[in-house]
């Protein structure tokens, strides 16, 4: 017996492996334990030890339980690997399984399940049978899991063989154990199958609530989450349930709890008397504050379910607000969950007690803690109309101790407190303006310019303290950009004096002439029709009426929290979304293709989403603003007189907007490779392009020296793709101060450099009266792409789906933009990658094309993008995964155009 | 059903690995362990205990400065995997005596076939260490305790007292002693954590206590156990009382917000006299957990005062009266630069003292800040060994062969009446270790 198992780990010296075959087939039981362990060791830290499967195999045949679990612990992991070697373990699993001691019938049926060999599954069934029958419960529960195993392998065997009904019969079986086994096998099975698999009547629910008196605790959330799919006949029936259930409220796992929770909160939907609807939130309420009582990690779960609860019944906690009160020494995450309930527990009650917490919290150290903590006071305002003025008056004493980060954060919920309550508060706002130096981040910045455009008429000097903000205009943030230009406008539509007049003219022109933000020059233009054309109308659009908002704090919709309260006690309830939006296990990228909204592309109308490409008829402000509470008729644009400034400014119209069209490449621009200064006045450019199937190098020299040169010669090195000159290079004496351009006609596969794919093409240049020159070039991988490379649909998916997964690889281009899907299909088209097919995936646009390389190499592309927005993303599939990288260089290029 | 387990080292070293489904990839204890790591997202600045990473759910809890981890691709029950995480780490505790990266590592084998035990499949089979003793083989390899110095809840009973061998609760339960033969004994601590806040004018703004009755057995040949509470307890506060303010009902009654019970308890007569009769199983495990926010008279009352000696001083005054226990005082103070923070430690207070401290803190820049306002609440961290805040009782009637235990109920203000073990033909009588600790957990002073 060793002392210390961890001196396994520390075998480094060479030659380890053999070491521990010779020690696997020692003649000695002890020894060949020893190297067992040695051999786990070294599994488990990552080592390859797949070499010795055959050794370990053999220690198989043991009467030792402690060598046997051992050993069948490499086999699970190995046998993958090893699925020929493996079939030397199947007669042992066999005797195993059929032994006198039930530990080793369960370890030798556990074990083959584990084994995902389709030889070794075979071999499995008549055990199983076997197992699911045993007189032993230990063995029963351990084949009613191998049940699952065997399902997850291969479906069909298991219907084949009826260990489906048997599991159904375990779900009677008179221990506990077995039930909960049995319960969770059919619940996954059900889980990955639409057809009805696991249904439950009544009478299985009787059974499964008799069993869950007896069961583990880990057995009872099994039971209590299959039954929550039970929809029980009437209130009686649901009210039968729950009284059964509601002891489970008593239960020290907390998981327990929950999952009687959930079941509970589904069954009162039934329940019609109000007398027993109260008196469960009432029982219910203990067990769930208790949760907060529970290691942090478990409150934080506890604290994202009650979230959930509270929105759809609130009187289950409205008592107990103090006990979200925040701990000092909560974890961050747990304090943030805590202020999300308390703000939703918040009422004209207890508003002041919550106010002194949230005040005392915007003191503590933590920023985003703090920040919370006054946005929270912010929403309890908008939430509660009779607090808001409790809440203010707590927001501008915290304003007075002007730590920064607060004052900005107060002046953010204000804005949106004005929103709600307008023409209320304003007298507070120059307390506010006295902080507008310190404003330094870019929402309580906008923020206080909203404030100032939306008081404009009321704030004497409005006009000086949004032109202290003009100065910096361009170097602003894009978010109060667009305030300052809507502010400005505001301003000047309530006072239309000289002042504001100047202004509008630094605003308008910052906005459309100085600007790429297309948001910023679109809204600019806006304004600038709208006042050019009737400021009646500016004044209707941009001074109406805003709708009051409302308070988020319940801010699931109905339908969504239905589905997240169903889901109680699941990831689905921590997470606040549905399960299918994180739930990924049976989607594969082959099904991804088969989507049935997969449209061939020329049935496909592009839209194009670049809006400066088509400014056919200037929208009136109308249309444009729906918000417009007016809803007066649309009169005619009637031209009002104007002040000068804008005439001018309607001068430059045309003249500005930018006209954003693709320039059409005039061929290749050559890259210098090698530059006159090094190459003693020799200057050579050189690119490879593609010419009607043809590959080309084209070069350009330049003779820059003092001498006139001839007799060149160019030589290419080993490369990826064999490039080679098919030809001698046709270049004519170079007279000093002269060029001349040559297409040099290439072939491949001729000269092929072994190891990773690479896209250096290393060139060599020489002449009769300078030294060689060698110089690197880099091709883009399109160049090789063959005019044949267009697939049929069908042929694309049937490619995509024959490729393994593993030859799919990925890649994010944050930065590039696609304007237009026309230009980019027929740029990409040009360089023989073949647009197969386009999909809408939610904003997103995916298309799919193809491409092959010489010799018939296919590559299936998938882009996925927002037109008009950055990021794209490149997944491809090909035989030749390697070639990857050379794939997204070349694509970068073709994309950035 | 989760996919995989692992433990993770501070570092991130693999210390254990299990892949129980094959579904998730191998790279994610890599992948888990950056994420944590470097965690950002949105307004939290650390990980929360549950996230997703590429359509993979990972769970953590963390043990002893060790990353208890399991992946999933399915929508599972969080708080069963985050319960199971714990659990997992309490059996290897039972099973190791010691749970740390060095005892792991000294009993990976031991410790993948307890995995192996606990887990099929992905689903919880059983996680006493009772029940696992019946299918595991594997001797532990016990780590030298003394080494070490203590972690966890264990730590409490070597902080100052010479009473309770601290080696008892860094014992293996399944590991024989060298000796040969297993000294009969049984271990249960009332362990009460108390949250107060305190306005800053002295009141208390709210108070709770968070109770547990924690029982180790090493008793042989499981028998059965009777423990005694109040007979005065009632569970279930008044909740028609408005405010959630207590009504201040019969005085001498303990009131009980909550309470639940391990599953081993049989509360038959619960009703009746107030005791609970279970049959230990081996390990630790929490007999009684218990929530009680009836008002109740806080060991320490805190007062602390600002005052603001011109634009660059500061003077602080907390003062901290005590109102319990003999004993001496040694004192430091520390002003932590990185998180700007006063320390005060006290090694021992004397009960019914007073003490104060005079901290004048002169700030580099002169601020326009208003210092009282951005000070932050005194936060006090305390354990006091023998003491009850709840009076929740729990009494030893029988025999007892330890007389520290009796003390123990002397100097505490009442205690669960009696713990009785019903043992047919006892050459030795069992012996009984009981302890009350009391503990902060959130005790804080408002400015």
């Amino acid at each position: 017996m060793s002392r210390n198992d961890s001196k396994y780990f520390s075998t480094t010296k060479k030659g380890e492996i053999p070491e521990l075959k010779e020690e696997l087939n020692s003649q000695y039981k002890d020894k060949r334990k020893d190297a067992v362990k040695k051999v786990i060791a070294a599994m488990t830290v990552g080592k390859d030890v797949s070499s010795l499967f055959t050794d370990v195999v053999n220690c198989m045949q043991t009467e030792n339980l402690e060598l046997k679990k051992l050993v069948y612990l490499y086999l699970i992991n190995y046998a993958k690997s090893q699925p020929d070697l493996a079939i030397l373990a199947v007669n042992t699993f066999v005797k195993d399984s059929q032994d006198p001691n039930p530990l080793i019938r369960a370890l030798a049926v556990r074990t083959m399940g584990c084994i995902r060999v389709d030889k070794i599954t075979e071999y499995l069934c008549d055990p199983l049978q076997r197992c699911l029958k045993d007189d032993d419960p230990y063995v029963r529960k351990t084949a009613a899991i191998c049940v699952a195993k065997l399902y997850d392998i291969n479906a069909e065997l298991v219907e084949d063989r009826g260990f489906l009904e048997s599991l159904k019969d375990l779900i009677s079986d008179n221990n506990p154990m077995v039930v909960a086994n049995a319960v969770a096998a059919l619940a996954e099975i059900q889980e990955n199958n639409s057809r009805p698999i696991f249904e439950i009547s009544s009478h299985t629910l009787s059974k499964l609530l008799t069993a869950l008196n007896e069961c583990t605790e880990w057995g009872q959330v099994f039971i209590l989450d299959a039954l929550s799919r039970y929809k029980a006949a009437d209130a009686r029936e649901a009210e039968n349930i729950v009284e059964r259930v509601t002891p489970r409220l008593q239960h020290a796992n907390c998981a327990v709890v929950l999952s009687a929770v959930k079941m509970i909160l589904l069954q009162m939907e039934l329940i019609t008397s109000t007398d027993v609807v109260r008196n469960l939130c009432k029982k219910m309420a203990p067990p769930l504050v208790t949760l907060l009582s529970a290691e942090p990690e478990i409150q934080y779960v506890a604290l994202r379910n009650i979230n959930l609860i509270v929105q759809r019944r609130p009187t289950i906690l409205a008592h107990e607000i103090k006990v979200f009160f925040c701990k000092y020494n909560d974890p961050i995450y747990v304090k943030m969950e805590k202020l999300e309930i308390m703000i939703k527990l918040a009422s004209d009650r207890n508003i002041d007690q919550v106010l002194l917490e949230f005040k005392e919290y915007a003191t503590e150290v933590d920023v985003d803690f703090v920040r919370k903590a006054v946005r929270a006071i912010g929403r309890c305002a908008i939430k509660l109309e009779r607090a808001a003025e409790r809440c203010i008056s707590v927001l501008l004493e915290l304003i007075k101790i002007k730590v920064n980060y607060v004052v900005q954060e107060a002046i953010i919920v204000i804005k949106d407190i004005f929103r709600r309550y307008p023409n209320t508060y304003e007298s507070i706002i120059a307390t506010l303006c006295e902080s507008l130096d310190t404003l330094d981040e870019p929402e309580a910045k906008a923020s206080m310019i909203w404030i100032i455009g939306e008081y404009a008429e009321r704030i004497d000097n409005a006009d000086e303290l949004l032109e202290s903000f003009l100065e910096s205009f361009p170097e602003e943030p894009a978010q109060v950009q667009l305030q300052l230009l809507t502010a400005t406008v505001k301003l000047f539509l309530k006072k239309p004096t000289e002042g504001p007049q100047q202004m509008i003219q630094v605003v308008l022109n910052n906005a459309t002439v100085e600007t790429d933000n297309p948001d910023l020059r679109d809204r600019a233009y806006i304004y600038w029709r709208l006042l050019s054309t009737d400021p009646e109308a500016a004044k209707d659009v941009v001074l109406a009426e805003k709708p009051v908002i409302t308070d988020d704090s319940n801010q699931l919709e109905p339908s969504l929290l239905d589905e997240l309260l169903a889901n109680i006690a699941t990831l689905s309830s921590v997470y606040h979304k549905p399960p299918d939006v994180f739930v990924t296990r049976v989607l594969s990228s082959a099904q991804r293709t088969e989507d049935e909204d997969y449209v061939e592309g020329s049935e496909t109308g592009f839209s194009d989403a670049n809006p400066a490409n088509g400014p056919a008829s200037p929208p009136t402000g109308r249309q444009l603003a729906p918000a417009s509470a007016t809803g007066a008729p649309a009169t005619p644009p009637s031209v009002a007189p104007l002040p000068d400034l804008l005439g001018d400014l309607m001068g430059m119209d045309n003249s500005i907007v930018p006209v954003d069209q693709p320039a059409t490449p005039s061929g290749p621009p050559l890259h210098i490779l090698l530059p006159a200064s090094t190459g003693q006045g020799l200057q050579i450019s050189a690119q490879l392009t593609r010419q009607d199937g043809q590959i080309f190098y084209s070069l350009l020299f330049e003779n820059n020296s003092q001498v006139t040169l001839d007799g060149f010669m160019i030589q290419f090195n080993k490369n990826t793709f064999g490039l080679a000159a098919a030809g001698p290079l046709q270049v004519p004496q170079l007279q000093p101060g002269t060029s001349a351009r040559t297409h040099l006609p290439m072939v491949t596969f001729q000269n092929m450099s072994q190891g990773p794919p690479s896209s250096l093409l290393q060139v060599a240049v020489k002449n009769n009266q300078q030294p060689v020159w060698y110089f690197n070039d880099k091709f883009s991988l399109h160049v090789f792409f063959t005019e044949d490379g267009r697939m049929e649909r069908s042929s694309f998916l049937e490619t995509w789906r024959s490729l393994p997964d593993s030859n799919e690889v990925s890649k994010d281009f944050p930065a590039i933009v696609i304007g237009s899907a026309d230009a980019t299909l027929e740029r990409l088209a040009a360089s023989n990658m073949f647009f197969i097919a386009k999909r809408k995936n939610a904003n997103q646009d995916v298309f799919y094309f193809s491409s092959k390389l010489p010799k018939g190499v296919p590559f299936l592309i998938e882009l996925t993008t927002v037109i008009g927005n950055p990021g794209v993303k490149c997944a491809i599939k090909s035989p030749s995964p390697e070639m990857s990288s050379l794939f997204f260089e070349a694509i970068e290029t073709l994309l950035m155009g | 059903m989760i996919s995989q387990f692992f433990v993770l080292s501070q570092r991130g070293d693999n210390i254990v690995f299990r892949d129980y489904r094959g579904e998730v990839q191998k790279g994610s204890a890599e992948i888990f362990f950056r994420k944590v790591k470097f965690w950002e997202d949105g307004d939290l600045q650390e990980a929360p205990p549950v996230f997703n990473v590429d359509g993979v759910n990972y769970f953590h809890v963390k043990v002893v400065g060790l990353l208890f981890v399991a992946t999933t691709r399915v929508n599972v029950s969080p708080s069963l995997v985050l319960e199971l995480l714990q659990r997992i780490a309490r059996v290897i505790k039972d099973y190791l005596g010691i749970l740390n990266e060095d005892s792991l590592r000294k009993n990976f084998v031991l410790v993948y076939e307890l995995l192996d035990e606990v887990i099929d499949f992905g689903y919880v089979q059983t996680t006493s260490t009772e029940m696992l003793k019946a299918y595991v083989f594997n001797e532990p390899l016990v780590v030298d305790a003394a080494r070490l110095s203590p972690l966890g809840p264990g730590s409490i009973f070597t902080q100052g007292t010479k009473r309770m061998p601290g080696i008892a609760v860094t014992k293996s339960v399944v590991a024989t002693e060298p000796g040969g033969r297993r000294r009969e004994e049984i271990f249960v601590d009332i362990i009460e954590k108390i949250s107060i806040t305190f306005s800053s004018s002295g009141y208390i703004l709210t108070s709770e206590i968070d109770g547990t009755i924690q029982m180790k057995s090493y008793l042989s040949g499981n028998p059965e156990i009777r423990l005694a509470l109040n007979e005065d307890l009632s569970i279930g506060r008044n909740v028609g009382a408005a405010y959630g303010y207590r009504s201040s009902s019969g005085s001498g009654t303990v009131v009980l917000d909550d309470c639940n019970f391990h599953e081993s308890v049989r509360l038959d007569s619960f009703d009746i006299d107030r005791t609970l009769s279970l049959i230990p199983p081996d390990g630790e495990f929490p007999v009684m957990n218990y929530r009680m926010t009836q008002e109740f008279r806080p060991p320490f009352r805190i007062n602390a005062l600002i005052e603001e000696a011109g634009s660059l001083k500061t003077l602080h005054y907390i003062r901290v009266s005590f109102e319990l226990e003999p004993g001496a005082v040694g004192q430091t103070t520390d002003f932590k630069e990185a998180n700007k923070r006063l320390e005060w430690s006290l090694k021992k207070i004397v009960g019914g003292s007073e003490h104060t401290l005079r901290a004048k803190l002169t700030f580099a820049q002169e601020s326009h800040v208003n210092v009282t306002k951005e000070s932050g609440p005194v936060s006090v961290t305390f354990t006091i060994p023998m003491y009850n805040a709840s009076r929740l009782q729990f009494s030893i009637l029988s025999r007892c062969p330890v007389c520290t235990a009796v003390s123990i109920t002397q100097l505490t203000l009442n205690v669960v009446k009696y713990l009785q073990i019903a043992k047919k033909s006892a050459t030795h009588e069992p012996y009984r270790w009981v302890r009350y600790v009391t503990q902060a957990n959130s005790y804080v002073a408002r400015i």
